[in-house]
């Protein structure tokens, strides 16, 4: 019984620190997707029209991209609704 | 003779440019003559898709350098040829790195990409860059350039990219250094794609993107680093004594300034001069007149050798050594 106990405080503690460094991280993570969208967007500007960098450095450099074509995949998917993420990450309901 | 025609570090490299139909084939020509008459190792290369050079030197060019003298080499660049070559380097890369790619029709897609804009600014780049690669074979290199546009854009195009690599490489640091800060607090960062985990890289030497851009850099830097280089890139402007190559002329100096690419000297070529007065050309004397007034009065800090409008042009290698020795000793 006593060891039950135990492992219940051991892992209220455990969820407890993994919630203040998932909060501790919460806006550099982020600002890490900002910028990899950025750093898709700008590599791949000449579908949104906007001047883009040679093409051998792009063709040089994509293969090496998918989190970051995910991350603006998704950022394109969840555009509509970019104020409510910044909204939820600074706890605003 | 005239310091920035010799190598001084290494080999040196002579770009030829003008506006079309100036002379900038046989200048070349002559130079690359009267350069290997003088000893040096020099290697010619037409990089115009319009190509006479072989022309000029009365037999057919390769792009492999072919033994036209002593010391003397000439080649001319298949630009069509470069450009499918690229296409396909590039195409290999895709296929290699998108095996999934392959069951759409990529060919088609690349037929088309030859047309794309830029893209014979890069495959010129390139080819370029290959000849300089190998440099040290040769005391000089003399580029017979195809018109100024594409020329220009082609010597800007070193340092735009680099100004590209540089701010991919700032964002691209930035990203790095917050995974660093979070993978100290939760350890490295996994991605989930399609059932496959990655490990996502938080280190400049680890990461793969950032490893292609400073590669990329440093082979871009190279050539930017011969092309700013006075102790080894010329750029030689030819012109007709006439108003709108005057006005080319012009804008290819300060284009070049702007790039720091050295910019030497100016060849004013098919100057008429007559020792009787002929009312029918006294027009075109007087407009040649004020060009060469102006041009003596704008470019005081270029070399200007004046050439005279031969009765035949100078094509086979005695005709271009003496022309040459015009441009080489002034």
């Amino acid at each position: 019984m006593p060891k039950r106990i135990l492992e219940d405080i051991r892992a209220f503690l455990k969820g407890f620190g993994s919630s203040f460094k998932d909060q501790s991280t919460e806006y550099i993570e982020f600002e890490e997707r900002e910028l990899e969208n950025v750093f898709a967007l700008v590599l791949m500007g000449s579908f949104v029209g906007i001047p883009s960098p040679p093409t051998t450095l792009v063709v040089r450099l994509m293969p090496h991209m998918v989190k970051e074509m995910h991350v603006m995949q998704q950022r394109a998917v969840n555009m509509d609704d970019i104020f409510g993420e910044i909204a939820g990450m600074f706890d605003i309901d | 003779m005239r310091e920035f025609l010799l190598p001084k570090e290494g080999f040196r490299t002579v770009f030829v440019i003008g506006k079309g139909g100036v002379g900038k084939t046989t200048t070349s020509a002559a130079l690359s003559v009267a350069l290997a008459k003088r000893g040096y190792k020099t290697l010619i290369v037409s990089l115009d898709p319009a190509h006479n050079l072989g022309d000029v030197f009365m037999t057919k060019l390769t792009d492999e350098p072919k033994k036209l003298a002593e010391n003397l080499y000439a080649s001319e660049l298949d630009m069509e040829k470069l450009i499918k070559g690229y296409l396909k380097h590039l195409e290999d890369n895709l296929k290699h790195m998108y095996r999934y790619l392959t069951v759409i029709n990529l060919e088609k897609y690349f037929e088309v990409l030859s047309f794309s804009p830029g893209i014979e600014e890069y495959a010129t780049l390139e080819a370029i860059r290959n000849i300089l690669l190998k440099g040290d074979e040769w005391d000089v290199i003399i580029f017979d350039t195809p018109p100024t546009g594409l020329t220009l854009r082609v010597l800007a195009l070193p340092r735009i990219s680099l100004i590209w690599a540089d701010k991919l490489i700032e964002i691209r640091r930035k990203i790095l250094e917050r995974r660093r800060m979070i993978a100290k607090v939760h350890g490295d960062q996994k991605f989930v794609l399609e059932g496959q985990e990655f490990t996502l890289p938080k280190d400049e030497e680890e990461d793969p993107v950032m490893k292609e851009l400073r590669k990329y850099r440093k082979e871009v830097e190279f050539v930017e680093d011969v092309l700013t280089d006075p102790g080894r890139t010329s750029v030689i402007a030819v012109m007709n004594p006439e108003m709108l190559p005057l006005y080319e002329t012009r804008r290819a100096h300060e284009s070049l300034r702007k790039f720091k690419v050295p910019f030497n000297m100016i060849v004013i070529n098919k100057v008429i001069s007559v020792e009787r007065e002929i009312p029918e050309i006294k027009v075109k004397l007087e407009a040649q007149e004020r060009v060469l007034r102006e041009i003596m009065a704008e470019f005081k800090d270029v070399e200007i050798v004046k050439v005279p409008m031969f009765p035949e042009e100078p094509r086979g290698l005695e005709r271009l050594e003496k022309l040459g020795g015009m441009v080489v000793e002034g």
